[in-house]
């Protein structure tokens, strides 16, 4: 059976469908203000991607931000119990979740598949993407580039600021004061690996520890918490799907959780 | 004329039979910007949301009874603006009846100087029907916790209230669904609750705008002159539903919270921003019953709530986490 799992994120909108198992194909779009619109969208567009009809895909569910807003979908469930789901399914060994998303970040503890606690940031974009964002912006950088540009540098600028706005002056007066751009985007990285790593450390991290949301693409992101957390960190492929292929996953056995 | 009041400590009962509405204040829905004048960012939500109603809205006087430092605070603030205002001081530490019937008998000294009239007869009569209003509150929450309701009597006239709780407990149907324990200060907004209710949970509190408003345990004599309805009143108020500015004996707020908790599945902490006397308990009331194998979430709040969503997402998330 081909099942559907659509995720309306605070910036992008992702969709998986899932056939036996095997993923068929995904789409990852940005979140346009009519969020119905939006979900049909990246729906329509990953059954093209697919070349599945809309009636073969036998259910759908929604998660992320504008879950409830997806009107089609036959149950809309958390972001948070889909990020797990979606990171058991594909690295079976997971035990910690962190999902670093564009306005939120979180931290899942997951045993058989299943949450077991959680902690979420929703209220300060510092440990988010959006603090990435404003820091590329800043740097007059692309977002992609942030990951490769920290893994050049020898050493890091500490930003002290715990602020989004504040770290963003300071990061201009590292500018003017000469410094090297790759060392304070390191910095950077590292900024947003220390409010990630005191929120995990609430929960308790255990290996394996997955890493998933947009962030995760970024290495310098990655290498940051792999050094406070002093142990490894996957990440999946693609970890910005994760929390649609959750979505998926529990469509496809057709109950809640 | 209003009385605003601001704790469910306050003796409610004297301000109505002195011919005053007492009428309780919470933060409120507007952006805070005349109390920013007078109050920091850094104080909580709650009683910044206060002070800004109190400045723009049309009171005779304001009543204070002892809590946590930074209500207290709002008292020397709205003195200074030359307000009417006072301050029962309701002992931190439970227990000395005494005390606390001189402090009421000076209160009563005070309504008389704002114009209030108090006599033994009136303040019998206002006990009673609170304690009607009290225990129909009981009633309807026993069958379906109904915080829109429970947030309006306190500002209105008692007589009104309890005719609304009556229609309230003709229309209330009892849901079969698992329950969640709320505990905090206040949440004067009752579209949080709503959030519970959606995600499939039946709310039980311990919160200022729920239970603490309307659970007493009753004294057992019946009051034959004014002293002993002071008394009377001490008494109710000493054995009301615990609130963490207050010392009692042993580990009275603890046992009761846990008593509170055992047939629910999980417990929120419903938590104001800087609430340091409820952020305080969280820590080890949170082992406690994690102890007790009680799932524990909490939840931050500031006054006016800008985004339901992000507790949404909380909320059904731990709906989920139970199963």
């Amino acid at each position: 059976m081909i099942s559907a799992g659509i995720d309306i994120g605070s910036l992008t909108a992702k969709c998986v469908l899932l056939s036996d198992s095997k993923i068929l194909a995904y789409k990852v779009t940005r979140v346009k203000p009519k969020i119905e619109e939006t979900a049909r969208e990246v729906f329509e567009e990953t059954l093209k991607i697919a070349n599945v009809r809309r009636e073969e895909v036998l259910s759908v569910f929604s998660t992320g931000y504008g879950r409830s807003r997806v009107e089609f979908a036959d149950k809309a469930i958390t972001e948070i119990t889909c990020h797990a789901v979606g990171a058991s399914f594909l690295i079976p060994s997971v035990r910690t979740v962190i999902d670093i998303g564009g306005q939120d970040s979180k931290v899942i503890s997951v045993e058989n598949g299943r949450v077991v606690e959680f902690v979420m940031n929703d209220k300060c974009s510092a440990g988010t993407g959006r603090f990435l964002e404003v820091m590329a912006n800043a740097l007059h950088l692309k977002l992609e580039e942030l990951g490769s540009i920290a893994m050049k540098a020898e050493k890091k600028i500490t930003i002290s600021s715990t602020c989004t706005v504040f770290a963003e002056s300071e990061v201009i007066s590292y500018l003017s004061s000469g410094e090297k751009i790759e060392e304070i985007v390191a910095g950077i990285c590292d900024a947003i690996a220390s409010r990630i790593v005191a929120m995990a450390t609430r929960v308790g991290v255990r290996e394996d520890v997955v890493l998933t949301g947009g962030v995760a693409k970024n290495l310098g992101v990655k290498k940051a918490i792999e050094e406070k957390l002093g142990i490894p960190v996957k990440v999946p492929e693609e970890p910005q799907i994760v929390g649609a292929l959750g979505a998926a996953v529990l469509a496809s056995r057709k109950k809640n959780i | 004329m209003r009385i605003g009041y601001f704790c469910t400590f306050t003796p409610k009962e004297l301000i109505h039979s002195a011919g005053f509405l007492p009428f309780r204040i919470f933060a409120t829905r507007k952006p805070i910007s005349l109390a920013s004048a007078y109050i920091q960012s850094y104080a909580c939500s709650q009683v910044r949301g206060a002070l800004e109603v109190a400045l723009s809205d049309e009171f005779h006087g304001f009543v204070f009874t002892r809590s946590c430092d930074t209500l207290m605070r709002l008292t020397d603030i709205l003195e200074f603006l030359g307000k009417r205002v006072y301050n029962i001081e309701f002992p931190t530490k439970i227990g000395n009846v005494d005390y606390y019937v001189y402090e009421l008998r000076d209160f009563c000294k005070t309504l008389e100087s704002w114009g209030g009239e108090i006599s033994f007869e009136r303040v019998i009569e206002s006990l009673a029907l609170y304690r009607e209003l009290e225990e129909k509150l009981k009633k309807l929450f026993e069958v379906r916790a109904d915080y829109e309701i429970a947030i309006k009597v306190q500002q209105i006239d008692v007589s009104g209230a309890i005719k609304l709780v009556e229609k309230k407990i003709e229309e209330a149907k009892k849901e079969e669904k698992p329950k969640i324990l709320v505990t905090g200060s206040v949440c004067p907004y009752p579209e949080i609750y709503e959030i519970f209710t959606k995600a499939g949970f039946a709310i039980k509190d311990d919160l200022c705008t729920g239970r603490r408003f309307f659970e007493f345990n009753y004294p057992n004599f019946e009051p034959h002159d004014l002293d002993s309805a002071l008394r009377f009143l001490a008494e109710k108020y000493f054995s009301k539903a615990p609130c963490p500015t207050k010392h009692y004996p042993n580990d009275y707020r603890f046992d009761y919270l846990l008593r509170l908790a055992e047939d629910c599945e999980a417990v929120v902490f419903l938590l104001v921003k800087f609430c340091e006397p409820h952020f305080f308990d969280f820590p080890q009331l949170r082992e406690k019953l994690e102890e007790m194998g009680k799932k524990v979430a909490l939840i931050e709040l500031e006054f006016p709530v800008a985004s339901t969503e992000q507790i949404r997402t909380r909320v059904e998330a731990l709906k989920e986490v139970i199963g």
